[in-house]
């Protein structure tokens, strides 16, 4: 290392400035080195990762309510031939056994790209990004519940809530950029399971998720208030000072360090966080791309870009949420309430694939696109034009750095009832991003009373077969 | 739509590997033991204190018998105990969520005796401020908020009356299980006087009135909104989730659905109000069902007073419109005329009654019936009907003899408060345990049942109940008992060993540091500037009911401030106070069994940079810089008031020093001589307020 090793924290931090955008790739580099020799001196300092990998940063992208795969990524044509024909199914639960018509989908598929990928009409522009794009057909979930097969998504539990998937990777890996959170969330709309899907949970506060409300302020008490520039340096001093002498007496007690890392944390926002959003910068033709307009603040769109700026600056993990706990995917009624959903993402999901690919971000930056569960291949009954929600089969998509493009992964039968090529857990999708991201999912634990705890509890297997 | 059913149902395993095991108490063997032998359903007992700690460590408190026996089987020792500076700041932190003053400390570090602790105790219990503190603790429990919840977010001005009952029923200690019976059936109980009673009983049903609200329509999808009365009920004073048994029979949970619907029905029997909602105004209709605090046949008079003006003002408004062009007094005048008579109708009708009749949220009976068992929960798919009942599996459960046209909730509130109640006790003292130590001998103080966790100390939890039941009930005295304990009392600070063998403290090997709840934070950092109202405030500054047209599309949403305590904010369901939010408060939806304590960015931006903690750290400033004392003197005075301890001699020259080098760089920059010194100690303020030992109790 070349670093000396009497380089304080305190120095460390004077050196996060502002990412000068037009220094950004030798600064961050810079402050990369001096983050990782400043090792376990702060606690999203970087950790090496397990294995070597392609991909540094992950943007989750979660389409709340349950998208149906029969009518998006898995082209059921048997489906659409047997379209009403009466067939054992169930309702909500597998003991709900009853029989109910078959409903095939009303959305085309097209073969997208060079490699031919089936996508329906329902996503054209990520249908242009086919070549880019690993599709999962055979995704399982265990619970049909939107609140707890959301949870399960996203920490690897249906039931009692642990630690995100985001919390793991900044627990993991830490972070590239000291002056944002490493995990960022922006969502619009609370998820179902509330703020518990981008929770720390028992790992260090510091890991938890820092949701961005799209808006005029995506954060608030952003602004400091008037005051002398030298009195604030002052405080900031003194704080550290007194909260530092207060810790020494307690040093078992971590909770006090990862506050005094939240005003780290919190001064590194103020300094970057408006330019992450400000957005006059860039070209016509970005904007044009992902759909934002002038004076948009807020849009999905909006939101897709954000997360690009945010990936730029170094944030480990930038999660998307379209919507909330209403008004989703939970399309019980009528598919065609799928449009708009789709139509309000798949631009945005699009162009920001094509944004990172241009920058050359999409080599070093995982993309992953899921949903809860999937919906049944038959009609919820009432009218017989919606579906159910479905834990026995879906469709989740990854993309990005160390992934095949243009490909998918495990199959379903022809009514896209049952797997029967290659089955994923939620489990295996989770080690399979870990393992992308360099993590070996049965080594990142962490010990919490007396056990130690796994995003992949005691399952897990990484797909080999779409490693880039 | 889907259902809200159990996940429980399918007993999937898949995500319950080790991680349940540890949360969901598979230690104490939840399938091996069947089920009706849970240790909670059986009735208490009160076990011998270890007597081997009688004497000798333990000193005379039979806690600490408990405790430090367990320690050593454990081969840990306890923490010795806390500095009397900390001992001060945490006991009145914890029974008014209060800090102690520079005044209180100085008298205690005088002479920080046993006696002086006692009667520092005694103070506090007795203050005013202990019910605002333990209040809101039972206030989380009933999911207390100030709208109902349905999808406008009506607001409910009366409810603040019951958390005001909530406030002096803690301060008054009154016995718990009247307490109990008070919430469940007070309507029932103010009929049989005494009259003195009737408002304040009438008013504690308010804790079946907040069940959450749910659509556009008077009383919509009703049975979601019952769901949430049998949780929070079930939760709140029986310490069990019924939620499964909506639905159906589980396989490890006693809880059938014919003990779901037998509660079912107590409660469909009863009258709520509705506060309003988008479609009650669109159709002009007033709020509904109210409750009447004076009896009624006090209320009789105004009643029909105020029925008949309605009658009369309606027939005018009648006539005005049918009026002919010829016999009106001139079309601009009739227009007038006819919008103040309805503009008189509205003031009058949209309350939903007579101004000079004092009303509350609150319950009374309504048509007697049994339920329907609601197969998969499912609200129109009957199954057999269920008498109405206490749940069967608990010892002393079963058919309750409820008297003809009545609903049964004053037979269940006294089933619940029977001394041989195997929950009601276990469930009030450990939530009086949590609330002391951070977290109760069980740690899921609203499921003691068979999913919940084991307790840490079940012989400790017995005892206490017993002594609970046996003292009439007194909350007071549990909380002396505990207080005076040697436990209680210990240092924060962990021994390595301890810390390596048991990380998350549930031996009590030490006093567990805890961060101030959002209330305290607030309240703390007005307390120490002196922008602090004590005083209780009146009613909420809501619009008054004839300007309410709030719809789903545009709910009702505002923020008031306020100088008074945090436990007077007025809370909403469908928006989180900004603050509150912020800082982990209590769901204003479901019952909050414990508050989660979250430490997060967006945390230290509203301690940088928020004109709160701005306002408080310039006020401080002032209220210090306004003494004539000693500069020594101001410091110690700050520091005290922040961290409830005065400053050591390093820290008073560190900070004597930053003072200088502040002002004199400020004044170096503005010019402004005696600006400098205010904004150098309001640095110093801020500093103080913002940091960890403010926030953090030892």
């Amino acid at each position: 290392m070349w670093i000396s090793s009497a380089l304080t924290r305190r120095d460390f931090l004077s050196r996060c400035l502002p990412a000068n955008l037009a220094a950004a790739a030798g600064a961050r580099l810079s402050r990369l080195r001096f983050a990782a020799a400043m090792g376990g001196g702060h606690a999203l300092a970087p950790k090496p990762s397990h294995h070597p990998a392609k991909a540094k940063r992950l943007v989750f992208v979660f389409l709340t309510g349950g998208f149906s795969h029969v009518d998006t990524f898995d082209p059921k044509p048997a489906l659409a031939a047997s379209h009403g024909k009466p067939i054992p199914a169930f309702g909500l639960r597998p003991d709900e056994a009853r029989s109910l018509p078959l409903l095939g989908s009303k959305f085309e598929f097209q073969a997208c790209g060079k490699s031919g990928l089936a996508i329906s009409e329902l996503f054209p522009c990520l249908g242009a990004m086919a070549d880019e794009l690993c599709v999962i057909r055979s995704m399982h979930t265990d619970i049909v519940e939107h609140f707890q097969a959301t949870l399960a998504m996203h920490t690897g539990s249906a039931t009692v809530p642990l630690p995100s998937l985001g919390a793991w990777l900044s627990y993991g890996l830490g972070t590239l950029n000291a002056n944002l959170p490493a995990y960022v969330v922006l969502a619009e709309h609370l998820p179902y399971a509330g703020a518990q899907v981008w929770d720390s949970s028992f790992l260090p506060g510091e890991h938890q998720g820092v949701r961005l409300l799209p808006g005029p302020r995506p954060v608030a008490d952003l602004e400091a208030p008037a005051r002398l520039v030298s009195l604030r340096q002052m405080e900031e001093v003194l704080l550290r000072d007194v909260d530092s002498a207060h810790f020494e007496r307690r040093r078992s007690d971590s909770r006090l360090r990862a506050r005094m890392t939240s005003f780290e944390t919190a001064r590194g926002m103020m300094r970057e966080v408006p330019g992450v959003f400000d957005m006059s910068g860039e070209s016509g033709r970005t904007l044009g791309a992902y759909g934002v307009v002038p004076g948009d603040n807020k849009s999905f769109a909006w939101q897709c870009l954000a997360a690009r700026r945010l990936v730029e600056r170094g944030v480990r993990v930038v999660e998307l949420i379209d919507t909330g706990s209403h008004d989703n995917w939970d399309s019980h009624g009528d598919m065609e309430t799928h449009r708009p959903k789709a139509l309000r993402v798949d631009k945005a999901l699009a162009a920001l694939l094509g944004d990172l690919k241009e920058r050359g971000l999409l080599e070093e930056t995982l993309v992953a696109i899921c949903t809860e569960f999937g919906r049944t291949p038959w009609s919820d009954g009432g009218n017989g034009k919606g579906r159910n929600h479905y834990a026995k089969a879906f469709s989740c998509l990854l993309s990005g750095a160390g992934v095949k493009g243009g490909m998918t992964h495990g199959a379903t039968d022809e009514y896209g009832a049952n797997i029967v090529l290659d089955p994923c857990h939620v489990h295996d999708y989770h080690a399979t991003i870990l393992h992308l991201m360099g993590l070996d999912h049965e080594r990142l634990t962490y010990r919490y009373g007396g056990r130690d705890f796994r995003l992949t509890d005691v399952a897990g297997r990484v797909l080999n077969p779409i490693l880039a | 739509m889907n259902t809200r059913a159990c996940w429980e149902a399918r007993g999937r395993q898949t995500f319950l590997g080790f991680g349940m095991a540890l949360w969901m108490g598979l230690s104490l063997g939840v399938e091996a033991v069947a089920s009706t032998n849970h240790w909670a359903f059986k009735p208490s007992r009160k076990p011998d204190v270890p007597t081997r700690f009688r004497a000798s460590h333990a000193g005379s408190n039979p806690i600490d018998a408990f405790i430090f026996s367990t320690l050593q089987g454990q081969g840990m020792a306890p923490a010795g105990p806390a500095e009397p500076a900390v001992l001060l700041r945490r006991i009145t932190f914890d029974l008014t969520g209060l800090p102690p003053t520079p005044e209180e400390l100085g008298n205690f570090l005088k002479r920080p005796t046993e006696k002086a602790y006692a009667e520092v105790v005694e103070r506090l219990l007795a203050s005013p401020h202990y019910g605002e503190r333990w209040g809101r603790h039972w206030m989380d429990v009933a999911r207390y908020a100030d709208t109902a919840g349905d999808n406008a977010d009506y607001p409910v001005p009366e409810i603040r009356l019951y958390r005001d009952y909530i406030i002096n029923a803690f301060n008054q200690d009154m016995p718990y299980d009247q307490f109990v019976e008070e919430q469940l059936a007070g309507d029932i109980l103010a009929k049989r006087g005494p009259p003195d009673r009737h408002a304040e009983r009438v008013v504690a049903t308010g804790f079946l009135a907040l069940s959450r609200r749910y659509g556009t329509g008077p009383f919509e999808l009703w049975h979601l909104t019952l769901e949430n009365t049998l949780e929070t009920v079930s939760q709140a004073f029986l310490g069990l989730n019924l939620k499964c048994a909506r639905c159906h029979d589980h396989k490890f949970d006693p809880a059938t659905m014919r003990d779901y619907y037998g509660l079912y029905g107590i409660f469909a029997s009863t009258e709520f109000p509705w506060a309003g909602s988008e479609e009650v105004q669109s159709k002009n209709f007033p709020r509904q069902k109210f409750v009447s605090l004076v009896p009624e046949a006090m209320a009789a008079p105004s009643l029909s007073a105020w029925q008949a003006r309605l009658a009369a003002l309606r027939s005018k408004i009648a006539q005005a419109e049918k009026l002919k062009p010829g016999d009106k007094p001139g079309e601009e005048r009739w227009k007038k005329d006819l919008e103040a008579l309805k503009q008189e109708f509205r003031i009058l009708e949209r309350p939903g009654s007579p101004a000079d009749l004092p009303v509350a949220y609150a319950v009374q009976d309504g048509k007697a019936m049994d339920a329907f068992l609601q197969l998969r929960g499912e609200p129109g798919n009957h199954g057999p009907m269920v008498p109405r009942c206490a749940p069967n599996f608990l010892a002393g459960g079963g058919p309750l003899a409820i008297p003809d046209g009545t609903s049964g909730r004053l037979e269940f509130a006294r089933w619940v408060t029977r001394p041989d109640n195997p929950l009601t006790a276990r469930v009030m003292v450990n939530r009086i345990w949590q609330h002391h130590f951070g977290r109760g001998i069980v740690a899921t103080p609203n499921n003691l049942g068979v999913r919940g966790d084991a307790p840490s100390h079940p012989e400790l939890l017995d005892y206490l109940a017993s002594r609970f039941v046996e003292g009439g009930w007194s909350v007071k005295a549990v909380h002396r008992l505990i207080v005076s304990s040697k436990t209680y009392r210990m240092s924060s600070g962990k021994a390595p060993a301890n810390h390596s063998r048991d990380p998350s403290n549930r031996y009590y090997s030490s006093f567990e540091r805890r961060r101030l709840e959002a209330e305290e934070i607030r309240d703390a950092m007005l307390f120490a500037s002196g922008g602090l109202d004590l005083t209780r405030p009146g009613g909420h500054p809501f619009p008054p009911p004839e300007k309410w047209t709030w719809t789903q599309h545009k709910p009702f949403k505002d923020c008031y401030e306020s100088s008074h305590r945090s436990v007077y904010l007025m809370t909403q369901r469908l928006q989180r106070h900004p603050f509150m939010g912020l800082f982990d408060g209590p769901d204003t939806n479901s019952s909050t069994e414990a508050r989660r304590v979250s430490t997060v960015p967006q945390q230290a931006l509203f301690a940088l940079n928020n004109a709160f903690v701005e306002n408080q750290a310039r006020l401080l400033a002032r209220r210090v810089l306004a003494s004539t004392a000693s500069e020594r003197e101001k410091l110690r005075e700050l520091c005290s008031r922040a961290w409830g301890r005065f400053p050591t001699q390093p820290e008073e020259l560190l900070f004597r020093d930053w003072i200088g080098r502040a002002a004199a760089s400020l004044k170096d920059s503005a010019g402004a001589n005696g600006g400098a010194v205010e904004e150098a100690w309001t640095g110093l303020a801020r500093v103080v307020l913002i940091s960890n030992e403010f926030m953090y109790v030892d």
